[in-house]
């Protein structure tokens, strides 16, 4: 069990139920969609499970740690092992595509020969090798997510959390994309993609979670996006 | 070693990536550091002119003629017990008017030929340790004034009173005004950190994501808020350097009086000193503006 979810609530300040009651299992190696209108608890969940947020009630275990309870010294520990990409790519528009990759190697503390190696290969795996030199905003908004996706994977995370991935992309290159994400799951990382894209959850037939109003009301091994 | 390289490099940054408002508050340090060390050597010179003035303070006893030898012992043996007495010595008639001879033979206006009596007394010369006691030891043997043995007595204290005085109030003040810039170099710091912090959130929030411990997170800023107050220090130690001998020349007379050293010694304290002082105000300075400003 990667991920193990349960009784977990999360109420914020101000009275908003965020997620309810929610129970969930993830085995490593799974590729989970989870669905749901806007503000039905999909960005609270993936907050959840980076420590951004700290559950009201219940448990969160990821890889055997308990993320509730653990020291706030060992959160960044936790974060290796999760990577993250966003709708926006949250690149940084001052370093080029290798260095926005090779940042997150620096800042964890790798040597200098191993955030070369471990660059080239994130480089290699999004097929952006001949690219490593451009700035953000001279690629395109696939490559842009190409790059987010190498930084995410480059410290070889266990998981990889997507936040509506393709939110910014056009059908082509979500495609590309996907395609992309199912080559990473191949390679042995378990992907939890938070989308809206209702062709890519029907055509992929995967796991789909789908919440509604903060609760699980719908988990099917090969679900679709609408029940 | 990488660590210390990204954060050093990280820092360097940092600092040019705002010059304005880098350059401003390392301004702020160095004026902070010219007042501290204005201070410090105005007090050096001060306790230095103390001192001098001090060494040189002596009561002057002058006895009556017709006073008993025993009389005269028995007096020198009490006030030479006195704790805040360094040396009595007696000068007789004879060796007060040698003096008085010696001093005219310097001075043509003075003529003592005429001189057939010695109206001069037998005296007393009481050389005290401590300016400090000079009111009490004095006010001890007036009263025995006109009592037999003692016949006058001459002290002036009010030189050195007043010397003291000025140094308390400078000491007083100018750690008041030392405090008042403290603060505001503090402040200066703490805002060009939040600023620093805010120009790189993104970059924050990345390194967050990524796993980067809070450490690696924060030390580019503290060791940015050190950089502004080592930059200070330097530029201090420059306007130091440069005003140094005009300064030095025209109180070329003073030192003559009072010894204050200013030699290597000194110097290469009191820049240490200044570098030390910086770093610790950057430091501080930065290190709670992180503190504030990157909670989470």
């Amino acid at each position: 069990m990667l991920i193990a979810l349960d009784d977990v609530s999360k109420q914020y300040p101000n009275g908003t139920e965020a997620l309810r009651d929610i129970d969930l299992r993830i085995d490593a190696g799974e590729f989970v969609f989870i669905v749901g209108s806007s503000g039905a608890g999909k960005s609270t969940l993936n907050r959840l499970l980076i420590r951004e947020e700290l559950p009201s009630s219940g448990s969160v275990v990821i890889d055997g740690t308990d993320v509730v309870r653990m020291k706030r010294s060992q959160v960044p520990f936790l974060r290796r092992k999760i990577g993250v990409v966003f709708q926006d790519f949250k690149l940084l528009p001052n370093k080029t595509v290798a260095e926005n990759v090779a940042f997150a190697l620096i800042v964890t503390d790798h040597p200098a020969r191993a955030v070369r190696e471990e660059t080239e290969r994130a480089l290699a795996l999004v097929n952006l090798t001949q690219r490593r030199t451009h700035f953000p905003r001279e690629l395109s908004g696939g490559e842009q997510q190409r790059t987010a996706i190498a930084r995410a994977l480059v410290n070889r995370p266990r998981i990889l959390i997507a936040d509506e991935p393709t939110g910014n992309l056009d059908p082509v290159t979500t495609w590309e994309i996907i395609k992309l994400l199912i080559r990473v799951r191949e390679l042995g990382t378990t992907l939890l993609i938070s989308t809206h894209n209702a062709e890519i959850v029907n055509a992929l037939r995967q796991r789909v979670l789908h919440l509604d109003h903060g609760a699980i009301v719908r988990d099917e091994r090969q679900g679709r996006y609408a029940a | 070693m990488r660590r210390i390289g990204y954060v050093v490099a990280a820092a360097w940054q940092g600092f040019w990536r705002n010059p304005v408002m880098s350059v401003a508050s390392t301004l702020t340090v160095a004026v902070m550091l010219l007042l501290f060390a204005f201070f410090v050597m105005t007090d050096r010179g001060l306790q230095a002119a103390v001192g001098v003035l001090e060494s040189k303070v002596e009561l002057v006893v002058y006895l009556e003629d017709d006073a008993k030898p025993t009389d005269v012992l028995e007096l020198r043996r009490r006030i030479e017990n006195d704790p805040a007495v360094e040396a009595v010595a007696y000068i007789s008639k004879e060796q007060a008017l040698e003096r008085l001879k010696e001093i005219a033979r310097r001075r043509p206006e003075l003529a003592l030929e005429d001189v057939t009596t010695n109206p001069l007394p037998n005296s007393l010369e009481v050389k005290l340790a401590s300016a400090q006691e000079t009111r009490r030891v004095s006010g001890m043997l007036r009263e025995e004034v006109g009592k037999g043995v003692i016949y006058d007595l001459v002290d002036n204290p009010t030189v050195v009173d007043k010397l003291l005085t000025i140094t308390r109030v400078l000491s007083i003040g100018g750690l008041a005004v030392l405090g008042m810039m403290l603060f505001v170099a503090l402040f200066v710091i703490v805002n060009t950190i939040r600023i620093a912090v805010h120009a790189r959130r993104d970059e924050i929030e990345i390194m967050k994501l990524v796993g980067a411990t809070d450490w690696f997170v924060r030390w580019p800023f503290i060791v940015e808020g050190m950089l502004v107050g080592v930059f200070g220090a330097i530029v201090a130690l420059a306007a130091i350097a440069a005003v140094a001998g005009p300064v030095a020349s025209s109180l070329v007379g003073f030192l003559d009086i009072v010894p204050v050293s200013l030699g290597p010694n000194f110097i290469a304290q009191l820049a240490a000193g200044l570098i030390g002082f910086a770093l610790l105000v950057g430091g501080a300075g930065a290190t709670f503006s992180v503190r504030t400003h990157l909670a989470k």
